[in-house]
């Protein structure tokens, strides 16, 4: 199968107005007879929601938890990108579209992204208009900070809550579209399963959560924005719900899934401290700005550390080792998330780590403070230093922080075309679900662009592209042979699970999962740790598929029986990330093979062999999947070596 | 650390609950208070006797704001300016007795042993909790300059979570910081003037009709909000609840 | 509207209590009187008097509507005691307030019942009400003879008997007197135990028959409840003294929280004027509880 991204013709500047001119559109009257089921109330499926609820359509949207405003964007600290160039620094469309390029290591889609660069602006607009409070300057106009992997400060933001802020501004246009009674909001509720008759999407299968009942909704086209996978992990920054079973129903349906291999470990999070830990705080990127990291010159330094026979304090400044400011003296503490997490990764392997597991490194605001006074600190990133002594018990303008990488961003996911269409037709993808944008690494402050991106500025022209034809159609129903073996399906699945009776929590396993990923297949991933991966995870599959014990029954709130139908899904998805990350002999943004690095640890691309994106075809469970390449065309941009140093 | 934990378990909206008391043991103190919860769960699936406590939660990071225990007679447990999955075992000494309640108010029906239903939130916000843009067509960003410290007051209004800890401390069980928050970040900002008075009589009358309380300015709710959402956002609020009945009228 | 009623209320308190301070003026009651006699006069008052029953009425009912209300809002209670940090008094404010109701018909039964004589009490009445011209001249007599009224007028009568005569024109125009001569005998007796006020204008302490000989003798003399010294009276009992004090330290936590709140319920603060607003309840708190309660101590600890 050749995979078709249907980039529209012309220069890259004018794509996307000429996609916008030709466009095919629904006539309003029409509008109201077409049904869309938008799955996830994210940045992403929020805004998709409200804005295709504004234009006329009927929209049913569904999220698991008990409000649209708990979605995991909602976490998103640091700020959204946009080429406002308001600083007058240099920035532009264009900049903005190379930075993003150059930052996802050579392996995104041109047309996505330079669509992504051209609408960033008009999101900043969208969401002032719904008053989310940017923080401002003296002068009462918007301010920026800089943000990784970036010599401009393009980056708005709303103290350390711009997620948060943004999502309420897109949680707020959806309240006022359920209001209209153009949207229907079904929260606690997971779709477990996509219907698709004759190769369209039709529906879905949502599980309710608080009766355990299973229903069916119809529509003429559905989109998930369901977010990213992190949690296949298990410890990561990611929220307890967030899971990638959506997208897996969609993927066991025929929707390609593509680069799974793309896992941005984030740099600066706290590090774990126990057994019982059950997610992995984030503390945001934009603490680099002001914030040096650094670990001990000597090893016996680091030693007494790990022992608490010394402090940080105890350690001189002759004897600290800077060593991103070392190894990457143009960008310094700033430099992509991969290349911090992985020099992080470097220094604790090679001995230099600190905390009383080894696995941390110092981020030190002692001279920021020193040169800017602790009230500017505590201004920009108070309530990010309260978190964090919070949840360590150390005050942080005194002691410095202690981070360590962890999982944060899954690049991969639904293979989409330029329209965010999946392979099925009918079926949308959006936000972190669809691999789209970032190609093999994101950049600070661009998930919460792409995911607004999609959602006001993308999704409602495309969709009506694809529902031009669907008034032809008539009503959605959820009668049919289609939706009665889906439903059946999920029975079956539920069933089955209920009735293994085993001896270990779903927990348990999920775990053991996270720690074989995390060990074998994290931020350093070799052919024999990915074969070990593989063989540890298939033996812990079946495991899992013998002794899981799910309690309780179907029809009832029951998380235990959510967490294992999510889990049973992540199983696959590690087996595909392996797979992924084994067919790509090369080292790329998030994905890094110990066997292709430069000799001062970089990573080496292999443009010749890799420049495509790999896209995943699902022959059904404990089936190898099947590879399909979507070759990447660079017309605009020279390819050049990623380079920060 | 040891506790002794007594849980409220209720099998579902209809059935009637009751306390449950349940021995923990080897909690870490640098543990949150929802990771000890998972552990107690761990040991009832382990046990095969008893159905794991069901509590919400999410992003346990303090801003989703799914998470809320009534922890020891205070909401998010005894700990200022944060909510349950941020609350430490640290806080507690060993062999502590810990009672766990779900949030309570008329508004906010149990749904199973601590899980509550708090949609009720997202029906006063879906009463005019917003500006009313539609998607494209609105002015760039820097049309409008807002002085730094009125974008930094909508701001701090605007750091509400919706994890409903107001509510849950308020002896009215209201929800009038809530409402207050939302009007004030809206209303401070020139974008949300236009709909401003209409705002605050929707949210408000939507507010009692779902069967929240009134405010008895008691200031449980300023004491317990994890973001520490302030009590003069109710005095915005109730000024301009006064000011829309004597405002223009809207007929003419 | 709990508010706004209170709010009313603060003010006349604030009157209520500064007029309660005159008691404590030694001039033998006269400010007081003076200024009993105007409230009680004025028209424009007795209406205000008629609005703050209202309100005060209002304010109750409707505050114990919306504790109702508020507690419809939650069925289930807690098991748990709540412990957040609050503003306590307010969650006294129904009881407190409940108490100082209950006090407050006290109050007004002590006022009001002897007001339309359903108790008997003390009473006082304005001299310039009892003047007469032919009794003056009596009177003049009575003191050069340092003879009370009566009995000068039973020697005088005596007198006249032993002159002879039987002068039936005489004892009738004794008999027209006697009932004037009465009030003599209290207005002499006023002047002897001081029972008159320091600027002369009001005799005090008549008890219910003294008024009611009084009331005869000059039917439009309008003899008022003496609450001057009904009040000094009352304040010499020790466990009324204490009743009192109690009832004002439950004012004070009612109007501890009762001050700010009302700015708050009005929305009439923001953070610029708070601290103002919380400085201004403190001392209208403390200067309307220790007025009140200054006058009973004053009293009670005086010889």
């Amino acid at each position: 199968m050749i995979l078709d991204s249907h980039i529209p013709e012309g220069p890259l500047a004018e794509k996307w107005t000429r996609y916008k001119n030709s466009q095919r559109l629904v006539n309003p009257a029409n509008k109201r007879k077409l049904n869309i089921i938008v799955v996830g109330t994210g940045l992403a499926g929020a805004s998709a929601a409200a804005s295709l609820g504004a234009l006329g359509f009927n929209v049913d949207i569904f999220c698991l938890q008990d409000s649209p405003r708990r979605a995991h964007s909602i976490a998103a600290q640091g700020g959204i990108n946009a080429a406002k160039n308001y600083q007058n620094d240099g920035d532009s469309v264009e900049r903005l579209f190379k930075d993003t390029i150059k930052g996802g290591d050579y392996r995104a889609r041109e047309a996505n992204v330079y669509r992504l660069a051209e609408v960033s602006g008009d999101i900043i607009d969208q969401c002032v208009a719904q008053g989310v409070p940017f923080a401002r300057d003296y002068g009462g106009l918007l301010d920026n900070r800089s943000f990784g992997g970036a010599q401009v400060s393009r980056t708005f933001y709303a103290r350390g809550q711009t997620g948060q802020q943004l999502l309420l501004g897109a949680y707020g246009a959806l309240s006022r579209e359920i209001n209209r009674g153009s949207v229907k909001l079904h929260s606690r509720h997971e779709m477990m399963e996509l219907v698709v008759e004759e190769g369209v999407a039709k529906g879905i299968i949502a599980r309710d959560l608080v009766t355990g009942e299973l229903e069916r909704y119809a529509a003429h086209a559905v989109v998930v924005a369901s977010g990213g996978y992190g949690n296949v992990y298990y410890l990561s920054t990611n929220a307890m719900n967030s899971n990638v079973s959506a997208a897996w129903a969609c993927h066991r349906k025929g929707a390609f899934f593509a680069n799974p291999c793309y896992v941005q470990i984030h740099p600066t999070c706290i590090p774990v401290h126990g057994d019982y830990q059950s997610k992995l705080t984030l503390m945001s990127e934009s603490l680099r700005n002001d914030g040096r990291i650094w670990v001990p010159k000597k090893k016996e330094d680091a030693e007494a550390i790990r022992k608490g026979e010394k402090g940080p304090l105890d350690i001189a400044e002759q004897d600290r080792d800077y060593y991103l400011e070392r190894r990457y003296p143009a960008f310094g503490n700033l430099v992509p998330r991969d290349v911090a997490s992985r020099a992080a990764k470097e220094r604790c392997d090679a001995g230099y780590g600190v905390g009383t597991t080894g696995l941390a490194v110092f981020l030190d605001f002692a001279s920021a403070i020193e040169r800017l006074g602790r009230d500017v600190i505590e201004q920009r990133y108070g309530n990010l230093f309260q978190m964090y002594q919070k949840i360590t018990d150390q005050n942080p303008y005194e002691v410095p922080m202690m981070i360590y990488p962890a999982v944060h961003y899954t690049m991969g996911g639904l293979w989409v075309d330029y329209e965010l269409q999946t392979t099925i037709p009918g079926l949308f993808a959006a936000g972190e679900a669809n691999f789209s944008d970032h190609g093999a690494n994101r950049l600070g402050a661009s998930a919460l662009m792409q995911g607004l991106a999609d959602g006001y500025f993308v999704l409602p022209y495309t969709l009506q592209n694809y529902l031009a034809d669907k008034i032809y159609e008539g009503a959605a129903t959820t009668e049919g042979e289609a939706f009665e073996k889906a439903e059946q399906a999920v029975r079956d699945r539920i069933a089955k699970l209920l009735n293994i009776n085993g001896r270990h929590s779903v927990d348990h396993y999920h775990k053991a999962l996270g720690r074989i990923m995390w060990e074998y297949c994290g931020m350093a991933r070799s052919k024999e740790s990915l074969a070990k991966a593989a063989e540890e995870v298939e033996k812990l599959k079946q495991e899992f598929r013998s002794d899981v014990y799910v309690p309780g029954k179907a029809e009832e709130m029951n998380p235990e029986l959510e967490k294992a139908c999510r889990l049973t899904d992540y199983f696959e998805l590690a087996q595909l990330i392996i797979a992924d990350a084994t067919q790509r002999e090369e080292s790329c943004g998030g994905h890094f093979r110990i066997e292709h690095q430069t000799e001062d640890g970089e990573t080496q691309r292999d443009d010749e062999n890799f420049m495509f994106v790999g896209a995943w075809e699902y022959h059904g469970a404990d089936t190898p999947e099947e590879l399909h390449k979507e070759q990447l065309n660079y017309e605009h941009i020279q390819i050049v070596k990623r380079n920060y140093k | 650390m040891h506790f002794t934990l007594h849980i409220w378990r209720q099998e579902n909206a209809h059935a009637k609950g009751h306390f449950e008391k349940y021995e923990i043991d080897n909690i870490s103190p640098d543990c949150s208070f929802l990771e000890m919860l998972d552990q107690l769960n761990e040991q009832l699936v382990g046990d095969k006797i008893a159905h794991p406590v069901c509590f919400d939660n999410d992003c346990r990071e303090g801003i989703c704001g799914m998470c809320g225990l009534y922890i020891n007679g205070r909401p998010h447990g005894n700990d200022d300016g944060v909510t349950t999955c941020q609350l430490h075992m640290r806080k507690f000494t060993d062999g502590d007795e810990i009672w766990i309640e779900p949030w309570r108010a008329k508004a906010f029906p149990v749904v199973r042993d601590l899980v509550v239903d708090r949609s009720a939130f997202d029906k006063i916000i879906q009463a005019g909790g917003y500006i009313s843009v539609t998607t494209g067509g609105v002015p760039d960003a820097n049309t409008i300059p807002i002085p730094k410290y009125v974008a930094d007051q909508a701001m701090d209004a605007a750091e509400c979570i919706g994890c409903g800890a107001c509510v849950a401390a308020c002896k009215n069980a209201s929800a009038m910081l809530f409402v207050g928050a939302k009007v004030s970040h809206l209303g401070l900002l020139p974008q949300g003037q236009v709909e401003h008075l209409d705002r605050v009589r929707n949210m408000i009358v939507k507010m009692d009709e779902l069967g929240f309380g009134g405010c008895t300015n008691t200031y449980a709710c300023e004491a317990e909000c994890p973001k520490q959402i302030k009590r003069q956002n109710i005095a915005r609020l109730n000024r301009e609840w006064i000011g829309q009945m004597f405002g223009r009228d809207r007929k003419n | 509207m709990v508010a706004v009623l209170g709010g009313f209320l603060l003010i006349f308190l604030l009157f209520h209590m500064s007029a309660n301070l005159l008691i404590l003026l030694n001039d033998g009651g006269a400010a007081y009187s003076a200024f009993c006699n105007f409230m009680g006069k004025t028209i424009a008052i007795r209406v205000m008097e008629v609005v703050l029953f209202g309100a005060l009425l209002l304010h109750a009912v409707v505050a114990l509507w919306l504790a109702a209300t508020n507690r419809m809002s939650r069925p289930v209670g807690y098991h748990k005691p709540q412990k957040s940090k609050t503003h306590t008094t307010s969650k006294l404010m129904m009881w407190s307030g409940i108490l100082i109701f209950v006090c407050l018909i006290m109050h007004f039964y002590d006022f009001y019942m002897v007001k339309i004589g359903l108790v008997k009490g003390e009473y006082m009445v304005k001299t310039e009400k009892l003047q007469d011209e032919e009794m003056s001249g009596i009177m003049q007599l009575a003191n050069q003879m340092q003879m009370t009224p009566s009995d000068l007028v039973a020697a005088m009568k005596e007198e006249m008997a032993t002159m002879g005569g039987d002068d039936e024109e005489a004892d009738n125009y004794i008999e027209s007197i006697t009932a004037k001569i009465k009030v003599m005998d209290i207005v002499n007796n006023a002047y002897t135990n001081g029972n008159i006020s320091a600027d002369k204008k009001w005799i005090h302490r008549l008890n219910a028959e003294e008024k009611a000989v009084i009331k005869e003798a000059f039917p439009d003399s309008d003899v008022e409840p003496d609450f001057y010294y009904m009040a000094r009276k009352k304040f010499k009992v020790w466990h009324i003294v204490l009743g009192y004090l109690v009832f004002f330290a439950v004012l004070f936590v009612h109007l501890t929280h009762a001050f700010p709140s009302a700015f708050q319920t009005l929305g009439l603060n923001n953070y610029k004027y708070n601290r103002a607003i919380e400085i201004c309840g403190k001392i209208y708190t403390w200067v309307v509880c220790l007025g009140f309660a200054v006058i009973p101590i004053v009293i009670f600890l005086s010889e």
